[in-house]
Parts: structure tokens; C-alpha cells; sequence
């Protein structure tokens, strides 16, 4: 994941007024919990003003990209609620969503405001990390669960 | 601390991993860009929409194994 590309995306996202909530392995590094990753996970809130938000901004950060337009709201709206995308420069891509799971959405995840380089970036609190990683089949999603329990002292009712 | 030391492998894999404030995140980017380095992979240009998380992970593992992407919908 390329620095100055990772914060050009953030910068796009302040700038455009998005309402989204950072999670993911992106979202631990916030948190001081390190591990690779290739992807930027966020979810939406879910209207269409939004999702205008949402190719505005990613219009700014990837200039000409004509596939900006098939991130389309009767998808993320409908029976899409995940959509990645996948920028020209190949260093990371972006999984964006509406919804997670059968709850998870942007008005139910706990969040909060992380600071970098002046870019303020809503991420997900560690609790809600934890909630929504301990609930996946993946088994790398329970290694992360562990590590924010151990780290925030979180558990299995928090 | 430069040097912690523990009684068993359990011990230390359950340590919590201690990052300075203020240096967290910065370490993480860097992490990734080693990694990238390790394992550079190929991946697709465009959007792809899933119905759901599984959907959407087993394309993600389909890249990770053949270092391209699925053909687009």
C-alpha cells in the first residue's frame, strides 16, 4: 500500500464530505495493531448523495478513471452492498460497503475520529472492530479479534 | 523497552504488540510496503460487486492465488 496514494484517497474522502466508517486492517493500524494489508475496507452510509460523495472523491484521487462510473447506487443500494474496486495504479484496491452482514452498517458501527497529516479519518473503535471480525468465518479475521481483545482488553459481551 | 523477554512462545504471542503513540500508523504503511515488496501481486483494473462478504473474499483469494483477478461482471 503506497503512502502518498493511501492519504490522497482519505484526503479525497474529507474533502468530498463522505460519511464512511474505516475498518479492516487498515483500520488497526490507527489503533497501533499492525499487520499487512492491500485493501482500504470502509462502509458507507447508504444513500444516494452518498455514493455521489463516494465518486466524487475517488474521481479526485484516480483523475480519469472511467470505471469510477459502474460503482453504481441500484448496486451498493440493491443486492450489491460490496463492491471493490480496484484503482489504475495496482498498489491497493478498495472494498467499499453499505452493509455487513445482517447488521452491520454505517449507523451501527461505533466510531471515531483519527488524525494524520491534518486528514481527519472516521475509523472504527476497537470494540467495534472486534465485533465485527470475531463474527467472520475467516480465520484470519479471529486472529485479529484476538489481538484487539488482548490489546484493548476487550470481551466476548463488549 | 528495547528487550522484553518471556517464559514461553505462548507468552509472547499473547503479549500486546507495543507501538509508540503517534507512530502506529506510520508503521503500519511501512509494514505494507515491505510486504508488497515480498509479495507483489498483479491485480485487476475496474469494480467487481459482490453479494456478499464470501462472495467478496473468495474473489479476493481467487487474486491473491493466481495474482490476477476474476473477469469482470
Amino acid at each position: 500500500m503506497d503512502r502518498d496514494e493511501l492519504l490522497r484517497v482519505l484526503r479525497a474522502f474529507e474533502a468530498e464530505g463522505l460519511e464512511y466508517v474505516l475498518i479492516g486492517a487498515t483500520a488497526m493500524g490507527f489503533h497501533g495493531l499492525v499487520r499487512a494489508t492491500e485493501d482500504i475496507d470502509l462502509i458507507v452510509r447508504a444513500t444516494p448523495e452518498n455514493l455521489t460523495r463516494l465518486r466524487r472523491s475517488l474521481q479526485t484521487a484516480y483523475p480519469d478513471d472511467p470505471h469510477i462510473e459502474q460503482i453504481r447506487d441500484a448496486d451498493l443500494l440493491g443486492e450489491y452492498p460490496s463492491v471493490r474496486y480496484y484503482p489504475p495504479t495496482g498498489d491497493l484496491f478498495l472494498d467499499v460497503m453499505t452493509r455487513l452482514g445482517d447488521s452491520a452498517s454505517y449507523d451501527t458501527v461505533e466510531a471515531e475520529i483519527k488524525e494524520i497529516e491534518g486528514i481527519r479519518v472516521r475509523v472504527a473503535t476497537p470494540a467495534a472492530l472486534f465485533r465485527l471480525k470475531r463474527d467472520t468465518i475467516r480465520p484470519l479475521d479471529h486472529q485479529d479479534a484476538a489481538a484487539l481483545a488482548r490489546r484493548f482488553h476487550l470481551k466476548e459481551g463488549d | 523497552m528495547a528487550v522484553e523477554k518471556y517464559r514461553s512462545a505462548h507468552e509472547m504471542n499473547s503479549a500486546p504488540i507495543r507501538v509508540p503513540l503517534g507512530d502506529s500508523f506510520e508503521r503500519f504503511l511501512r509494514h505494507c510496503a515491505r510486504y508488497w515488496r515480498l509479495s507483489p501481486r498483479r491485480y485487476p483494473r475496474g469494480v467487481f460487486k459482490f453479494r456478499t462478504v464470501e462472495e467478496a473474499q473468495a474473489a479476493r483469494d481467487q487474486v491473491a492465488k493466481v495474482g490476477m483477478g476474476p473477469s469482470q461482471p
